[in-house]
């Protein structure tokens, strides 16, 4: 950075008069139980153009909401700011208070001073209202260089796709079919209905889960207004909300529809393998219907396992077989494109594989069953005619243990409760009371969550129906040798003694698990993942089915385990919430998108290589640079990599983000961080670090960016120009970047800050680069700590050679 | 659906399995190779062998893997291949 520019943001003033009013919020005893509200008000009564300031028990209540209103009219506001909870939150709330009082929206700031401030620094009162005040000061001088805009819309294609066919794709793409609008319905597999279609029953009703399953898969595959698309992946998306662009890949059956599925092909068929729908419990040949209730209900040769390769066809055995002449081995594998509105994500989840458990014995012992396993012997049209029979002799057991938790609340799987397996086991434990009511059951379990309708009725029933429940989970499980029986060795943490059970037949309750290639689907939409691996929510409380990308939604376990009553709920919330952008059939487009600046422009084409979403035109020989706005995701890593500044990023522009880092050095530089956060990762994860109450030092002011990407390497040596101590970059982890790739830029820019530092004799420790995702709040917090040693360790004189350094550029 | 499979499914004993019998005319053979090029099963392989025409007819390296798809019959021009479904009523 030249001289000059800084000589120019140091001054940066508003053009007109400014009249700003402040709110700060008690909210309860939330915030003003560790901040001192009154004097925060007091003092961003101080500040510069702050007209009035006053605090209020709840701003975000009616009453507030109105005494801002009024105070807009009687004050003549025209910026408004308020110091509560995070802009992630309430934003949109005062926004529209403001756009109710005749005030441009984008004309409104939020100081977050609860989950960055009070919850975060419960136990120092004094240093937490300080930080509050520098928060406000900061708000109020970005408010201060805040400039109205005006939203462009956007209109929206009134067609869906849905992603997964299992009973929450089913569900969604019903609603949406029933609702008038067009659904594409992607599944994988050759049949839709999921893992659904290869459960025996459901709890706690008991239905069968196929005679409830197949009327509404039939429904689907009939549906005027649904597009099944089976054997089908979708390759690639692009686009942004309301217009997407997908190519889905529909994969060929080689049988074409004329296939009546009569059957005739598969006894000629010479080649056989386990069957994945039976769990390899069964067969099947290398032509096949994956079970007799698929839709569609049409034959589909493996061509892994056929024997015709390629273009030589060596055995037509099944060609012949054919009375339809159905068999088509030229099919060629199709790509479609697909426009659309929204998009229902319900990609469903795998299973835990128990094998790594060693001490269950699971592949080891032939008696050591899955529940999914159990599911399919149970049923009647499942492998074994509906007979449990240990797999070892064929003989139905006597005794059965179901051992709980596999892969589930621990670390030795994964750490979450999967929510199904207690009431799966439950349900099973009563199925063969059911069909062999001498059975001796025991369920080993930690604890039984029979959290939902019904199911503490069930609960009981099989308590009644005398199935033991024995609290500790086995040791380990040791097979006899000779009659294959298995002796379950453990402690019985209620009776407080040790157990050695004898049973003909033991039963691994695994858990759900996010799917192995969650990453595929992660990337092509950008969406994000929690720490367990499932698919993030944008709120998890307030918009729970809506993925953080607008126009996307989730369903199903792709979100989280669920059990299918809330899968169903869920698809069925989904199809609504997309149902209502599809109605409108227009959105309004966030004005963030960049504007260029022509006088300073080169037309160099650095910001049309790092745009992500190639929303920048870039013509050399027109000498022509132009942003196509709604392409654009916002992200600002343009304007970051801008060496001219001529672009400006509207309602992030350099001037406000300097004066936040002015703001944010005016006392004490030099025992401040500034820390840049993303606003979909980092700064959701430092507000979940606010919501759990992790403490960290009170030293670190937060400045928000939509994106790592929007951090210009100028911003970070202004901060050290100012005399901050250190300065901390902050986004998505590479690969989940919410801008698809921005955060790669992010990454080089550091790098060469760094070898700056170096180059200029500065300790490079003070500038950290550091990846937090949403829900990663004690990474944060920890990041922090760490700093605050880092802050601790630097001299005077280090700080005074980075201003000046920093300052000459 | 990628769950782990790795036992012997139930019904295998069931499933009907045709066994092979496979002949070979190797002194009508001329040594093309196509019937060993082109077995799905690789149930072939050349011999060492000489047969009266000077070439290395095929032998049978594994007839459990044959599947009887015919097709070594079908596309050998000397007539040299065919091969019999097992009549395995009494065992085989």
């Amino acid at each position: 950075m030249t001289k000059v520019q800084l000589q120019e943001t140091e001054h940066a003033t508003p053009t007109e008069s400014i009249r700003i009013g402040v709110y700060v919020c008690h909210c309860g005893l939330n915030i003003a139980g560790s901040v001192d509200c009154e004097a925060v008000a007091k003092f961003a009564a101080t500040l510069p153009y702050v007209v009035v300031s006053k605090d209020y028990r709840y701003t975000c209540s009616e009453p507030g909401q109105e005494l801002i209103r009024s105070d807009i009219k009687e004050y003549k506001l025209n910026r408004v700011v308020v110091a509560s909870c995070s802009p992630r939150l309430h934003e949109p709330t005062f926004r529209r208070v403001c756009e109710d009082a005749g005030l441009n929206k984008y004309l409104f700031e939020m100081a977050n001073i609860r989950e960055h401030c009070s919850w975060v620094h419960l136990h120092d009162r004094e240093s937490a209202t300080e930080k509050a005040e520098d928060l406000v000061r900061m708000a109020v001088a970005r408010a201060a260089l805040l400039e109205p805009e005006e939203e462009n819309t956007v209109p929206i294609t009134r067609k869906a796709l849905v992603i997964g066919g299992g009973v929450a794709g089913i569900q969604a793409a019903l609603d949406l079919a029933d609702t008038g609008y067009h659904v594409y319905l992607v599944e994988r597999d050759p049949s839709i209905g999921g893992r659904m279609a290869q459960l025996d029953k459901t709890f706690p009703t008991m239905d069968c889960s196929i005679c409830i399953l197949a009327p509404k898969m039939a429904d689907a595959g009939r549906h005027p207004n649904i597009e099944l698309l089976t054997n089908s992946e979708v390759q690639e998306v692009k686009g942004y909300i309301g217009n997407f662009k997908a190519k889905v890949m529909k994969k060929p059956r080689y049988v074409t529809d004329e296939c009546t599925a009569c059957g005739d092909c598969v006894p000629v068929c010479s080649v056989t393998v386990p069957n994945e729908f039976d769990v390899g419990l069964s067969t099947r040949h290398g032509i096949y219907i994956p079970f007799p209730q698929a839709v569609p209900s049409t034959y589909i040769i493996d061509r892994e396992l056929c024997l015709n390769k390629e273009n030589i066809i060596v055995c037509d055995k099944c060609i012949k077989a054919c009375e339809r002449q159905a068999i088509d081995f030229e099919m060629k594998p199709e790509i479609l494109e697909l426009e659309v509105g929204t998009i229902v994500v319900a990609t469903g989840a795998d299973v835990f594989d128990p094998a790594s458990l060693v001490e269950y014995g699971y592949t080891k012992f032939p008696n050591v069953i899955t529940s999914l396993e159990f599911e399919r012997l149970i049923n009647a049209g499942g492998p074994s005619g509906g007979h449990i029979i240990r797999p070892s002799d064929m003989k139905i057991p006597e005794t059965v243990a179901f051992i709980q938790c596999v892969g589930s609340r621990s670390e030795r799987g994964h750490l979450y409760c999967s929510n199904v397996c207690c009431m799966n086991t439950i349900k099973d434990s009563l199925l063969i009371k059911e069909h062999w009511p001498e059975t001796k059951i025991y369920v080993f379990y930690l604890d039984i969550r029979a959290y939902g309708k019904g199911f503490e009725d069930l609960y009981k029933r099989a308590k009644k129906e005398g199935v033991l429940f024995i609290r500790g989970l086995p040791a380990e499980v040791i097979e006899d040798r000779k009659t294959r029986n298995l002796w379950l060795i453990g402690e019985n943490t209620l009776q407080q003694e040790l157990y050695r059970i004898n049973a003909e037949m033991a039963i691994l309750s695994i858990g759900i698990e996010p799917r192995k290639d969650s990453a595929v689907i992660q990337r092509l939409l950008t969406l994000s993942r929690t720490q367990d691996g499932f698919f993030m929510e944008a709120h998890p409380k307030l918009r729970p089915v809506d993925a953080p990308t607008g126009g996307i939604f989730l369903a199903g376990c792709a979100e989280s385990p669920k059990d299918i009553k809330d899968s169903v709920t869920q698809a069925s919330a989904a199809a609504a919430r997309a149902s209502i952008l599809m109605a409108k059939g227009k959105v309004t487009v966030e004005a963030i998108t960049p504007r260029l600046i022509e006088e300073n422009c080169t037309v160099c084409g650095l910001c049309a290589r790092v745009c992500p979403y190639n929303a920048i035109i870039f013509d050399k020989e027109a000498k022509r640079v132009e942003f196509i706005e709604a392409a654009c995701g916002g992200c600002g890593t343009c304007a970051a990599e801008c060496p001219f500044d001529a672009i400006k990023m509207r309602h992030f522009t350099d001037e406000q983000i300097f004066a936040q880092i002015d703001a944010a050095t005016q006392l004490d530089a030099e025992k401040k961080i500034i820390a840049f956060c993303c606003n979909w990762c980092s700064y959701a994860g430092a507000d979940f670090a606010g919501v759990s109450r992790m403490q960290y030092p009170t030293n670190v002011r937060i400045i928000r960016t939509m994106c790592s990407g929007r951090v210009a390497p100028k911003f970070v040596e202004y901060a050290f120009a100012r005399g901050a101590a250190a300065v901390l970059v902050s986004g998505c982890h590479i690969g989940d970047c919410h801008y698809i790739n921005a955060n790669y830029q992010t990454l080089k820019r550091v790098e060469k800050l760094w070898k700056k530092m170096e180059r200029l004799e500065l300790n490079k420790d003070r500038l950290q680069l550091e990846w937090i995702n949403a829900s990663e709040g004690e990474r944060l917090a920890s990041k922090i700590r760490e700093m605050q040693a880092i802050v601790g360790s630097v001299s005077a004189e280090e700080i005074e050679n980075s201003k000046k350094m920093m300052r000459k550029g | 659906m990628p769950v782990r499979i790795w036992r012997e499914p139930l019904d295998a004993d069931k499933i009907k399995v045709s066994k092979a019998e496979i002949h070979i005319l190797k002194d009508q053979c001329k040594g093309c190779d196509f019937c060993i090029e082109f077995c799905p099963k690789q149930v072939l392989e050349t011999s060492e062998e000489l047969n009266i025409k000077g070439f290395h007819p095929p032998i049978v390296i594994d007839e459990s893997r044959c599947v009887l798809c015919d097709f070594c019959t079908a596309i050998c021009p000397d007539f040299a291949i065919f091969v019999i479904e097992k009549d395995c009523k009494e065992g085989c």
